[in-house]
């Protein structure tokens, strides 16, 4: 059951996630190309807010390696 | 042939080399020590031979080192904190250099990188937290720094929601960096390890032509990864240290 809450879980984070840095990629790549010389400016922020978002997976994957090696 | 359970927590625990017991505290020397051990050695000696003989003219290895530290020092420390935050040059850097290097190192066969376990990296956060606190209440004055948490011009009632709200933030923030350099190294390592293993967990040799590119690929997604990662880390270090030191925006 546990393992099967880790799949599922990691799974679902990995949907949100995915969305959210499509999104941030699309909008950020969007930015640069309206406006070139700004890219060093708009690639600094889209990594910042990447990483945000991917903390959210990463909480879920320590929660689902605490519950995988639980059993 | 009796079929061989494939842990991979199991392989990535470190290992014990040389077992070790200062009063009844255990600091065995494992593999993960070692690495963590090569990697500052690694990561000196680079940079002493870079500085040794600076000319005017920099050749091909000074030039790349001088990329890197230019990197450092106009894209992080300048674009996050200002120009009065050069004097944190040296403590940004050598967190840089440290978590690279380990991230680089813990890639080779047999070490056991010390920032993918939970103790290195939160070693590494409490010291950017305890450092960034330091200063700011010996900069700002105790009452001032936290002071300084609230935005001016709000009302009195909000205030008292706000600062707890600040507290906490400021509590997580070592958490969060923790667990973010932790878990992405961990990530890497868990996959490379998954995807070796398919050869014993299917136990066949037919599923290798199809693991070891992908083993090959990850490696150097890893490698990408290791840069990416020392840089994120050092980043949010200078974001909060910016924070601290001008509390007003």
């Amino acid at each position: 059951m546990g393992l099967l809450g880790a799949g599922i879980g990691m799974g679902m984070a990995a949907i949100g996630t995915g969305f959210a840095i499509g999104l941030l990629a699309g909008k950020a790549v969007e930015g640069i190309a309206r406006q070139p010389e700004a890219a060093g400016v708009i690639r600094t922020a889209m990594i910042l807010g990447i990483v945000f978002i991917e903390a959210i997976a990463l909480y879920t994957l320590v929660v689902s390696i605490l519950l995988w090696t639980k059993g | 042939m009796e079929k061989e359970s494939f842990d991979v927590l199991h392989e990535l625990a470190p290992k014990v080399l040389y077992p070790l017991k200062v009063g009844g505290i255990d600091i065995s020397i494992t593999n993960t020590v070692v690495t963590m051990f090569a990697a500052v050695i690694v990561a000196a000696a680079i940079l002493i031979i870079a500085a040794r003989k600076t000319k005017l003219v920099p050749g091909p290895f000074q030039n790349a080192m001088e990329i890197i530290i230019e990197f450092i020092r106009n894209d992080i420390i300048i674009s996050m904190i200002g120009k009065d935050g050069l004097p944190w040059f040296p403590f940004l850097g050598t967190i840089f250099f440290f978590i690279l290097f380990n991230n680089l190192l813990g890639l080779v066969p047999f070490s056991n990188t010390p920032t993918g376990r939970l103790s290195g990296p939160l070693t590494l956060a409490v010291i950017v937290f305890l450092s960034i606190h330091v200063y700011g209440i010996r900069k700002h004055g105790l009452i001032k720094y936290f002071a300084g948490w609230i935005p001016p011009g709000l009302p009195i009632f909000i205030q008292f929601i706000v600062f707890p709200l600040e507290a906490i933030s400021a509590i997580a923030k070592p958490f969060s960096l923790t667990v973010r350099l932790f878990a992405n190294i961990l990530a890497g390592h868990v996959i490379i390890f998954v995807f070796l293993g398919f050869a014993i967990m299917f136990d066949t040799l037919y599923v290798v032509p199809l693991s070891l590119p992908m083993v090959i690929i990850m490696m150097c997604l890893e490698v990408l990864f290791s840069a990416i990662q020392a840089y994120v880390f050092t980043v949010l270090s200078a974001m909060y240290i910016g924070a601290a030191i001008n509390p007003e925006h």
